[in-house]
């Protein structure tokens, strides 16, 4: 019963070692080695260029091509070439994107606000309570986590028919909860185990009873997990496209969210597609996503490495 | 978690009397209901909506249809019609193709982009940064993305390397692989994030010995990195594996599933949504799954506890 409760200590210790001991120790130590060849610093340097620029460039493209104006200059590939204008972006917005980002925003939000709520009371249960075949629990954890969502779709479309549920936000974030919980609950948990006993214990000698324990004491001392944890659902709620397509897949008035309606922007001339409209639309999308990432980059990081999911 | 209980159990028991011994045990009761009040919530919302659907689905695809209606039991009929049914294997032959390419460039060129990262100082900050926007960027703009750039007219790709009108994605083999392209750039500094996260737990000294014993960097490589390494790579391995089996955004928006590029996923999709048939799209995400799931287990066997402790932990 210890067992799944001790190494997650250990490793969260040895993360947040990681983040902060060895790097420097490292660091020196190459340091000494590399005074001998400052040209093997800078070559190194130069090869993370490679990774910005893997990276970062498709997304340069993107933004350029949003910015250019006309048919002409859309068909040419060439970068640089003009005249540049905001006229894909008005017309992004003549197209009830609003509406898109308005739906996207509220079935992200609840999927984030119900996984975390649930999630962390599991979490919580199972870093720290008492609780039978802890293993187990985690094995079906692990086993839901494996679970391809296409295996939803036709079951849950039949369901979600008879019950009205198609074309509505509740269509979708209640299966996108289910789906985001295991990650949720491996992430918190790592966080909820690595922080202190003693605290917890303290609280309890004073006589808090153990839900006041979790409220009072685990729950603000998690907020940095639990915040890094629900950036990482409302990123995978937000871009989620199988189950957005299947369950709502016109009418951005109901239910259609930002990637659907982005998949099926059309042009004027039919098979041509707007390039210009969407890349301008994925932009608007993309660059608030890009500020949370840089802003949150750490915690992003650690939840990810504590989940080991992609979102 | 057992430690907890009888250190907070024993404690008071010790310093109180008989009286109070009765509290602690009241208070260990509350805690196992606790437990169990706060794991039900996750449990059994995970229980009705991915448990119970597969149930469901099972159900549905021993069933026939006509369109949408119900024409009662159809036994095994809908397998057979899926297993028979040429597309079926197409998709099947794609999405293998697809997983084991991709994750395997990926695991390679994240490998690389982790130990760049965890050598070199200057501008790893940055780099670690830039590394989360393809992350960030959802699948479906990625793949719009991917989809203009190798477009034949204006194509980026084309214009770059002098390719004049060559056509990515109106052909088989080149559709897979512009497919496989985007998903390995999207992935692959994810990857790297998780493997650099490993790199940085194996402590400093190890390398200083090996290097004073006369290792070169190869040998240290081979000889610490890697094995070191394996839980992080394995886990990397099996979550990256099971994704890229369940691939739908990429192929569906850049190629529709033309060209030999449909998935699995695209192809259950289809059958729920283009040409509904609840039986058969029932049978083959029945399929699907089993097939995914077993992967997945092949992995978690192969992995065994490790996996479920070292994930709790990780």
């Amino acid at each position: 019963m210890s067992q799944p409760g001790t190494p997650p200590t250990q490793t969260a210790a040895a993360q947040r070692e990681s983040r902060e001991g060895p790097p420097k120790k490292k660091g020196s130590d190459q340091g000494v080695v590399e005074q001998r060849s400052a040209a093997q610093i800078w070559g190194k340097s130069a090869l993370l260029l490679v990774i910005l620029l893997w990276c970062l460039f498709p997304f340069f493209w993107l933004i350029m091509t949003s910015l250019k104006r006309g048919d002409r200059a859309l068909n040419s590939p060439d970068l640089f070439q003009g005249p540049f204008g905001l006229q894909n972006y008005e017309a992004v917005f003549q197209q009830d994107f609003l509406l898109n980002l308005r739906n996207s925003l509220a079935v992200a939000g609840m999927t984030t606000i119900l996984c975390v709520v649930i999630g962390s009371f599991a979490a919580y249960a199972l870093a720290r309570l008492p609780l039978k075949r802890k293993i187990l629990l985690l094995s079906g954890v692990l086993a839901v986590s494996l679970f391809p969502p296409v295996a939803l779709v036709p079951p849950l479309y039949e369901l979600w028919r008879t019950l009205g549920l198609l074309n509505t936000w509740e269509g979708l974030y209640i299966p996108y909860t289910s789906f985001t919980l295991p990650l949720t609950i491996f992430i918190l948990t790592t966080f909820f185990a690595s922080i202190p006993k003693d605290l917890e214990e303290a609280a309890r000698v004073d006589g808090a009873s153990p839900f006041k324990a979790f409220y009072r004491v685990i729950f603000p001392l998690a907020a940095p997990g639990v915040f890094a944890a629900a950036i990482i659902i409302f990123v995978a709620a937000w871009n989620e496209f199988l189950l957005a397509s299947t369950f709502a897949p016109r009418n951005a008035e109901v239910a259609q969210t930002v990637p659907v309606a982005i998949a099926a922007f059309t042009g004027a001339v039919e098979f041509q597609r707007p390039i210009g409209t969407i890349t301008a639309a994925c932009v608007v999308v993309t660059i608030p996503m890009i500020i949370v990432a840089l802003l949150f980059q750490k915690r992003i990081v650690s939840g990810l490495t504590a989940g080991s999911v992609k979102g | 978690m057992a430690a907890t209980t009888t250190d907070t159990g024993r404690e008071p028991g010790v310093s109180g009397g008989a009286d109070r011994s009765g509290g602690p045990r009241r208070r260990e009761m509350s805690e196992t209901t606790l437990g169990k009040v706060f794991v039900a919530p996750a449990i059994l919302l995970m229980a009705l909506v991915a448990l119970f659907p597969i149930l469901y689905a099972m159900v549905l695809s021993l069933q026939a249809y006509t369109g949408r209606q119900n024409q009662g039991w159809a036994g095994l009929d809908n397998y057979v019609e899926a297993l028979t049914n040429d597309r079926f294997w197409t998709a099947l032959q794609f999405t293998i193709v697809f997983t084991v390419t991709s994750v395997a460039a990926e695991f390679l060129i994240g490998l690389g982009f982790a130990l760049l990262m965890n050598q070199a100082f200057r501008g790893r900050g940055v780099t670690r940064a830039s590394i989360l926007v393809p992350w960030v960027i959802p699948t479906v703009i990625a793949a719009q993305m991917w989809f203009f750039m190798f477009n034949v007219t204006p194509g980026f790709i084309n214009n770059v390397f002098g390719l004049g009108d060559f056509s990515w994605l109106g052909q088989s083999g080149w559709a897979s692989f512009a497919v496989i392209f985007a998903d390995v750039w999207k992935t692959a500094p994810f990857v790297a994030l998780l493997l650099l996260a490993g790199l940085q737990t194996i402590p400093g000294d190890v390398y200083e010995g090996a290097r004073v014993d006369g290792a070169g960097m190869f040998q240290r490589f081979w000889y610490i990195t890697l094995p070191l390494l394996k839980p992080a790579i394995l886990v990397a391995l099996l979550f990256r594996t099971v994704e890229a089996l369940r691939v739908y955004d990429l192929p569906q928006v850049m190629t529709g599933g033309a060209f030999n590029t449909e998935s699995l996923s695209i192809l259950v999709q289809q059958y729920v949504v283009r040409t509904p048939d609840p039986g058969l799209g029932s049978a083959l995400s029945t399929i699907t799954f089993i097939f995914i799931l077993g992967v997945g287990m092949v992995f978690v066997r192969f992995l065994g506890k490790e996996l479920v402790i070292g994930e709790e932990g990780r």
